[in-house]
C-alpha cells in the first residue's frame, strides 16, 4: 500500500512533539512524513534559549538533529520556509521555488513576537538596527549576543514571562538591564497587583531595574541602537534593546490559502481547520476562541492530532487546556494558574502575604474547588495546587492546609515504633516514666530496638523528648 | 536477643525475603525451636525482623499439610503419594496427547531454592517438553532485571555487597520501603547516616523509610520516570555530569541528553507533584555528595513502563559517573527470598541455566549437552507469568498446570480473573506446605518440605550464593519439591535424566550447566559457601574468589561499555478519571510477607496485623465522612473490596494504599490491573484507578 504524504509546516516544539506522537502510534506505516522548517537547525527547545544566550550552542538545546529525522525515514527540509499552500492542488511551495505534493497538511507555524509600534526600530532597508532584537529564535539570540557586553546598558521591553527571562539572561551576562513594562504590574496576565509588587522586588534584587507603566517611544541611534526614549520624555542609554512584549500566532500562510483564521488558525476539536485535510497545532491555533502560548497545551493538542491522523474514527478530542504558568528565572519562583482574580460574586479569595520572606500566595476558590492561584517567592505548593486544579478536587475545609509544607508532622497511624517486638509509643512513654533513660534501658525493659534495629533513631528522639538527661549512645 | 541457645544449633537463613538473614536455629525439635540472628553472617549481622524471629512457628502450624490431597467428589481428600503422583503424570500425559505438548504449564517461584528452580526448568524442557514455564519473579524484580540487561549487559540485583550502602554519601531510594520490607537493612542506612551521608526517598507515602530521609518526594503514582528524567535535566543544565566517565565507559548519552530537555523540573511538577526546588536540591546532592547510589524497589518497577523507569534512574547514575564506584551506582532491592537465583536458572520462559537465553542457539546447545538431550528437542520461549496464567483454560491455552511454591490466586494482578482461569483448567496440581488459596482450587495438592527441613542454596539480593541448611527432619508424609519432580520424571519416562540422591548432587549438576553463562556458578561448592559466608557469582572456577562488585573495570556488553537508553513518560494502563478518580497502589506490612501464605499462619504476626486496612488521607476521610476503622468499599473496574480505614496524613490525598498479603474478599489484587511492561512482562501492580463506593460504620465488637 502506498503511503499518504503528510506535510508538517513548521519545525518548532509543536512539530517535534507531533512527530514523536506519530512515531509512538507507528504512523510511518500510513504516512510519508515531511517536515518543513524555516530555521536551519533540527527541532530545538525554545524554552531553553537562555542557555544559548549564556553562551551555549544551539546543539545543547536541540531535541532532534537532522540525523534523527534521517534515521527514522522522515524528510526534513530545514532552512526551507514554505511560502504558499494550495489546498485545492494539494501542493505547497518553498522559498527556494520547489513544489511538494501532500495528502494532508499540518500547520505548526507557531507564533512570532509582537513588536510595538516604535520609532527608529529599523534601518532604511527595513531590517532591525544593530542592537535591536526580539527574543524568539536561536538567530535572535545570536543578534543579542553580538552586542551584549558586560557593564553595558540594555533595555528589555516587556515584563511578561519572556521579558523577565530575557532580562535575567542579559543580567547574567553582566549587562545593566532596565526592564520596561507597559502595565503597572509585572506578568500582569499571571499575577495580581500584590503579587506583582513582590515579584518586582525579587527582580530588582537580581540587579535589574524595573520601570512599570512605561511606554517605549523610540529607539535612538542611527544604524545601531544607542538608547530608548520613553513616553514621559526620559531617555535610557542602551546598546541592546530587546522586544519581548508578547507573541501572535502566525496565520499568514493559512490565511493566504483561504483557511479561516481569527486570532489564530481556527480548528475544531479534532485540530482540523475548516478546510478538509488541513490541520493545525500549537501556538498558531485558535481553538474555542482561545490561543495558547505555553508548551503544555501544545503537547495536549499534539496527542489528539496524532490520534486523529492515525485513526480517523478515533474518539479522541481536544477540549481546551487548563493553563499553568511557571516562571523559569533562577531565584524567583512564580506560579500561576486559572483565574488570578475573583470573577463571581461568591468566589472565595485566600491571600497570605509574608512581607519579610517576600512570599505571596493567593487562592481563588469557586464552589469549593480551586479556580485559580498565584504564588510568588515560594512556589513549593504549586505541584499540589495544579494537580487539584486539573482534577477539580474539592478542597480541604481549612484552605491553608494547601500551603502546608510537605513534611507537616504526623506519625505512623498505629503509633507502633518497634515492629519487631510490637512496642508502641504509649508503652515507650510508660517505660520512660518508669525510669528508662538510655537505649539500653529501653531495650532491657521493652525489647524495643533489639530486633532489626530500624527504629533506633525514632527511639532516641522519643527519649530526647521525654528524658531529662542526655541519651547515651548504644 | 542473645539468650543462651541449647546445642546443637543449625546455621541457616530466614524463610522469607531476599535479605536472607542468617539465623541460628536451636532446640531439639520443631516444637522447641528457637530462632536467633546469626551475628557472624555479614548481611544482617545478627539482626532479625519480627517475621524472622517468629518463623519457628511455621514449623508447628496446626494446619500443616501432611498428606497428599486429591479432589474426589468435589472435595480435596487425603490420598497416597503413589496415587497422587500417578494421577498428575497420567493427566499431564493425557492432556499433552490430546492437545499437544504446549497444553501443560509449570509455575515456579522466587521462593524456591536454586536447586528446585533449576530442576523445575529442566523438568519442563526435558520431561514435559513444554515451553510454558514461568514464575512469580515476573511479579517481583523483572523490570529491574530487564533494565540491568539493557544498560549493563547483566542483571544482578545489587552489583555490590549490601554493606556498600554505608559508604554512599548520597543514597536515593525510589519506590521502596526497606525499613518495613527488609528491616535489618536499616543498620546499613544508620551507618550511612553516621558517616555523614544523605538519604533521598521517592514514595507516594511517607513510609518509615521516607521519614528517615533528608528529602522525601511524595510523587504522583506512575511519575517516577519523569522525576528521574527531571533530575537528569538538572544534571545537564547545571553541568553536574561526569564527562570523562560518559566518554570512556558508556555509549549513547547524546540521545538521553536531548530527550530530557523537555523534562524541565518546573514543567514536570504538574505530573510528578514534586516542586522544582526539591528536584534541583536532590540533583545537586547526588552529583556532589559522592559516591552516590540509587536503589529501586517495586514502586517504579511494577509499572507498565517499569523497565524504562528503572533505565531512567540508571541513566542518571551513569551520567553522574557513579556506577562501578565503591559506595555508588545502581541496585535493585529484590523482594523474594530467592528472587535473584530464581531468575537465573531456567524456570523463566525465556531462560536456561546460567542466565542463558532459550532463543540463543549456542546457549541451547551448551545446556542440551549437559542434559544429554538433542538441542532441537528443547522447546522455544513460552508465555510469561501473567500471560501464562491468563491463557489457562482458554482456546489453545494451557489445560494442565503444576504450581510450585507460589500462591498465584492471591499474588496475581486482577486476581478475580486469574482465579476464574485457574478454575477453568482441566487439571491443577499444587505443591505447598499449606493449603493456600491456590491449593484450594487444585485437583491435587502435594505437601512439601519447608525451609528448616531441607538443604539447598539461595542467591540473596546481593548475588551472594548462600546455604539453606536442614535443622530438623521433615514431618512424616512430606516430600521435597525435588523428590516430586524426580518421581514425576520417572513416571513420564525420563527418570534417567533425574538421578540425583541429594540437594548437593542437583547443585553439582546445575553448576556445570551454568559454566560459561552470565550467571556462572561453576566454581561454587557447598563447602566453599560454608567456609566463605557465601560466594558471589560470577564464579567461573573453584579457585576464583567470586565477584562481590561488578562494573569496576567494565560492563558486560561486548564492547565493555554501559548503554544509555533514552526513555520517555507514558501513562499507565489505567489512570484516574472522572469515574474512578483515585490512584490505588499496593505494598507490604512489616509483619507479613507476599501472599501471606506463611505469615498469616504465625500468631505473632496475625496478632500484630490481623487484617488489611486501606490507608487514606484525612482530607479524603473528611470528604467521605470516614472515621478510623470505618468500612470502606474500594472499587475498581474489576472488583470491589471492603477494607477497614486507616486514616493517615502520610499518604497523598489522591491515593489509596492497601497491603496485598490477604486472599479471598480482602485481596488487594482483586483491584489491581494487568497492563504489562513490553520488555519484562511485569504487571502494573502499583497503578490502578479506583473510587470509594460506599462507607459504613465499623461493626461494634
Amino acid at each position: 500500500m502506498s503511503r499518504e504524504q503528510l506535510a508538517i509546516v513548521g519545525n518548532g516544539m509543536a512539530a517535534g512533539r507531533l512527530v514523536d506522537d506519530l512515531l509512538r502510534r507507528d504512523a510511518l506505516k500510513r504516512y510519508a512524513v515531511s517536515v518543513f522548517g524555516e530555521e536551519p537547525h533540527g527541532c530545538y527547545n525554545r524554552i531553553l534559549l537562555n542557555r544559548v544566550l549564556l553562551g551555549g550552542a544551539v546543539d545543547d538545546i536541540t531535541l532532534k538533529t537532522a540525523g534523527w529525522y534521517a534515521d527514522r525515514g522522515i524528510a526534513l527540509h530545514a532552512g526551507t520556509p514554505v511560502v504558499r499552500v494550495s489546498p485545492a492542488a494539494h501542493r505547497l511551495w518553498t522559498a527556494d521555488g520547489r513544489e511538494f505534493y501532500f495528502d494532508k497538511l499540518v500547520f505548526a507555524t507557531g507564533s512570532e513576537p509582537r513588536v510595538p509600534r516604535v520609532d527608529g526600530l529599523r534601518k532604511s532597508d527595513g531590517t532591525f538596527k544593530d542592537g535591536v532584537a526580539v527574543y524568539r529564535t536561536a538567530a535572535d539570540v545570536g543578534r543579542m549576543r553580538a552586542v551584549a557586553r558586560p557593564d553595558r546598558p540594555a533595555v528589555v521591553v516587556g515584563g511578561g514571562l519572556l521579558g523577565l527571562e530575557a532580562a535575567k539572561g542579559l543580567a547574567d551576562l553582566g549587562m545593566h538591564v532596565t526592564l520596561l513594562h507597559l502595565f503597572d504590574t509585572l506578568m500582569n496576565r499571571q499575577v495580581d497587583r500584590t503579587g506583582g509588587a513582590m515579584l518586582r522586588r525579587a527582580i530588582e534584587a537580581l540587579g535589574i531595574s524595573v520601570r512599570t507603566s512605561a511606554t517605549t517611544k523610540a529607539v535612538l541611534g542611527k544604524t545601531r541602537a544607542e538608547g530608548v526614549a520613553l513616553g514621559g520624555g526620559d531617555v535610557l542609554p542602551a546598546d541592546l534593546v530587546v522586544f519581548a512584549s508578547g507573541v501572535r500566532p502566525r496565520t499568514e500562510l493559512a490565511k493566504d490559502a483561504d483557511v479561516p483564521t481569527n486570532a489564530g488558525i481556527q480548528v475544531n476539536d479534532r485540530l482540523e481547520t475548516l478546510v478538509h485535510g488541513l490541520f493545525a497545532v500549537g501556538e498558531c491555533v485558535e481553538h474555542d476562541g482561545r490561543t495558547y502560548g505555553t508548551v503544555q497545551p501544545v503537547y495536549e493538542q499534539c496527542g489528539v492530532l496524532a490520534d486523529v491522523l492515525c485513526d480517523p474514527a478515533t474518539p479522541s478530542r481536544y477540549r481546551g487546556s487548563k493553563v499553568h504558568t511557571r516562571l523559569k528565572v533562577a531565584g524567583v519562583e512564580v506560579a500561576s494558574l486559572g483565574d488570578i482574580d475573583p470573577r463571581q460574586a461568591d468566589d472565595e479569595v485566600i491571600q497570605v502575604i509574608e512581607e519579610r520572606r517576600g512570599v505571596y500566595r493567593k487562592l481563588v476558590i469557586r464552589d469549593g474547588r480551586l479556580a485559580g492561584a498565584v504564588l510568588v517567592g515560594d512556589a513549593s505548593a504549586a505541584p499540589g495546587l495544579i494537580q487539584r486544579y486539573d482534577r477539580g478536587d474539592p478542597l480541604p475545609a481549612n484552605r491553608l492546609d494547601l500551603f502546608a509544607s510537605v513534611d507537616r508532622g504526623s506519625d505512623l497511624a498505629d503509633g507502633m515504633v518497634c515492629h519487631c517486638h510490637q512496642v508502641n509509643e504509649q508503652q515507650l512513654a510508660a517505660a520512660v516514666r518508669g525510669g528508662c533513660r538510655t537505649l539500653q534501658d529501653i531495650a532491657a525493659t521493652t525489647g524495643a530496638g533489639t530486633g532489626c534495629g530500624s527504629c533506633r533513631g525514632k527511639l532516641a528522639s522519643l527519649l530526647l523528648k521525654a528524658a531529662p538527661s542526655p541519651v547515651a549512645a548504644m | 536477643m542473645t539468650a543462651a541457645l541449647p546445642l546443637p544449633t543449625t546455621r541457616t537463613h530466614c524463610p522469607y525475603c531476599a535479605f536472607q538473614c542468617g539465623t541460628v536455629l536451636g532446640g531439639d525439635s520443631p516444637l522447641s525451636v528457637t530462632v536467633a540472628g546469626d551475628e557472624a553472617f555479614p548481611v544482617n549481622a545478627g539482626k532479625l525482623c519480627i517475621k524472622g524471629w517468629s518463623a519457628g512457628e511455621l514449623l508447628n502450624t496446626p494446619d500443616r499439610l501432611l498428606t497428599p490431597l486429591v479432589r474426589t467428589g468435589g472435595a480435596l481428600k487425603p490420598a497416597s503419594w503413589e496415587s497422587a503422583l500417578d494421577l498428575i503424570a497420567d493427566k499431564f500425559r493425557q492432556i499433552q496427547r490430546d492437545h499437544g505438548l504446549d497444553a501443560v504449564g509449570l509455575f515456579g517461584s522466587g521462593a524456591l531454592t536454586n536447586e528446585k528452580a533449576y530442576l523445575l526448568g529442566k523438568f519442563a524442557r526435558v520431561a514435559l517438553r513444554t515451553p510454558h514455564v514461568d514464575y512469580n519473579g515476573r511479579y517481583c524484580m523483572s523490570s529491574a532485571a530487564g533494565a540491568g540487561n539493557k544498560a549493563f549487559g547483566i542483571d544482578r540485583g545489587l552489583p555490590f555487597p549490601v554493606s556498600d550502602i554505608a559508604l554512599s554519601r548520597t543514597l536515593l531510594v525510589a519506590g521502596s520501603n526497606p525499613f518495613d520490607t527488609l528491616p535489618p537493612i536499616a543498620q546499613w542506612f544508620e551507618r550511612q547516616r553516621a558517616n555523614g551521608g544523605r538519604l533521598i526517598v521517592i514514595d507516594p507515602r511517607r513510609t518509615p523509610t521516607a521519614r528517615a530521609a533528608d528529602l522525601h518526594f511524595a510523587n504522583t503514582p506512575g511519575s517516577d520516570l519523569t522525576l528521574a528524567n527531571s533530575l537528569m535535566f538538572v544534571a545537564v543544565e547545571e553541568r553536574l555530569l561526569d564527562a570523562e566517565f560518559i566518554r570512556t565507559r558508556t555509549a549513547g548519552f547524546d540521545a538521553v541528553r536531548r530527550t530530557v530537555l523537555t523534562y524541565h523540573p518546573a514543567e514536570t511538577e504538574r505530573l510528578t507533584g514534586v516542586p522544582e526546588a526539591a528536584v534541583r536540591q536532590a540533583a545537586r546532592w547526588l552529583a556532589t555528595g559522592t559516591p552516590a547510589m540509587t536503589l529501586t524497589g517495586r514502586g517504579p518497577e511494577q509499572q507498565s513502563k517499569g523497565v524504562d523507569t528503572v533505565l531512567a534512574f540508571i541513566n542518571l547514575m551513569l551520567a553522574l559517573g557513579q556506577v562501578g564506584k565503591v559506595g555508588g551506582g545502581y541496585g535493585c532491592l529484590t523482594g523474594q527470598g530467592n528472587g535473584q537465583g530464581g531468575r537465573e536458572h531456567g524456570q523463566k520462559a525465556d531462560q536456561l541455566p546460567g542466565y542463558r537465553l532459550i532463543e540463543n542457539d549456542a546457549h541451547r546447545e551448551q545446556v542440551a549437552r549437559v542434559w544429554g538431550v538433542d538441542p532441537a528437542s528443547l522447546p522455544r520461549k513460552g508465555h510469561s507469568a501473567f500471560e501464562l496464567l491468563d491463557s489457562l483454560g482458554q482456546p489453545d491455552g494451557i489445560r494442565g498446570l503444576l504450581v510450585m511454591g507460589s500462591n498465584v490466586a492471591v499474588a496475581s494482578p486482577d486476581a478475580g480473573r486469574i482465579i476464574d482461569r485457574l478454575k477453568s483448567l482441566d487439571f491443577l496440581a499444587v505443591c505447598d506446605p499449606f493449603v493456600n488459596e491456590t491449593a484450594e482450587l487444585a485437583d491435587v495438592v502435594l505437601p512439601v518440605t519447608q525451609w528448616a527441613e531441607e538443604d539447598g542454596t539461595l542467591t540473596n539480593l546481593e548475588g551472594r550464593v548462600i546455604r539453606r541448611r536442614r535443622a530438623f527432619a521433615p514431618p512424616p508424609g512430606v516430600l521435597s519439591d525435588l523428590d516430586i519432580l524426580k518421581e514425576l520424571a520417572g513416571r513420564l519416562g525420563c527418570g534417567d535424566k533425574f538421578t540425583f540422591d541429594s540437594e548437593e548432587a542437583v547443585f553439582d549438576e546445575f553448576r556445570q550447566a551454568t559454566a560459561g553463562g552470565t550467571a556462572d556458578y561453576s566454581g561454587i561448592t557447598y563447602a566453599r559457601i560454608d567456609a566463605e559466608q557465601g560466594v558471589f557469582w560470577p564464579c567461573p572456577s573453584e579457585d576464583h574468589p567470586g565477584t562481590p562488585r561488578l562494573f569496576a573495570e567494565r560492563f558486560h556488553h561486548p564492547d565493555g561499555k554501559a548503554k544509555f537508553h533514552p526513555v520517555e513518560h507514558r501513562p499507565g494502563g489505567e489512570e484516574p478519571d472522572h469515574e474512578y478518580p483515585l490512584y490505588f497502589t499496593t505494598g507490604r506490612y512489616q509483619e507479613h510477607y507476599n501472599s501471606g501464605a506463611q505469615t498469616r499462619r504465625v500468631s505473632k504476626l496475625t496478632g500484630a496485623k490481623p487484617a488489611p486496612r486501606v490507608q487514606l488521607h484525612p482530607e479524603l476521610a473528611a470528604r467521605w465522612g470516614i472515621e478510623s476503622n470505618s468500612l470502606v468499599t474500594v472499587q475498581s473496574r474489576r472488583a470491589s473490596v471492603e477494607f477497614a480505614a486507616d486514616i493517615w496524613s502520610g499518604i497523598r490525598p489522591d491515593t489509596l494504599f492497601a497491603p496485598f498479603h490477604w486472599g479471598g474478599r480482602a485481596a488487594a489484587n482483586l483491584l489491581t490491573q494487568a497492563s504489562l511492561d513490553p520488555t519484562s512482562r511485569m504487571p502494573e501492580f502499583k497503578l490502578a484507578a479506583v473510587r470509594i463506593a460506599a462507607v459504613r460504620m465499623a461493626e461494634l465488637v
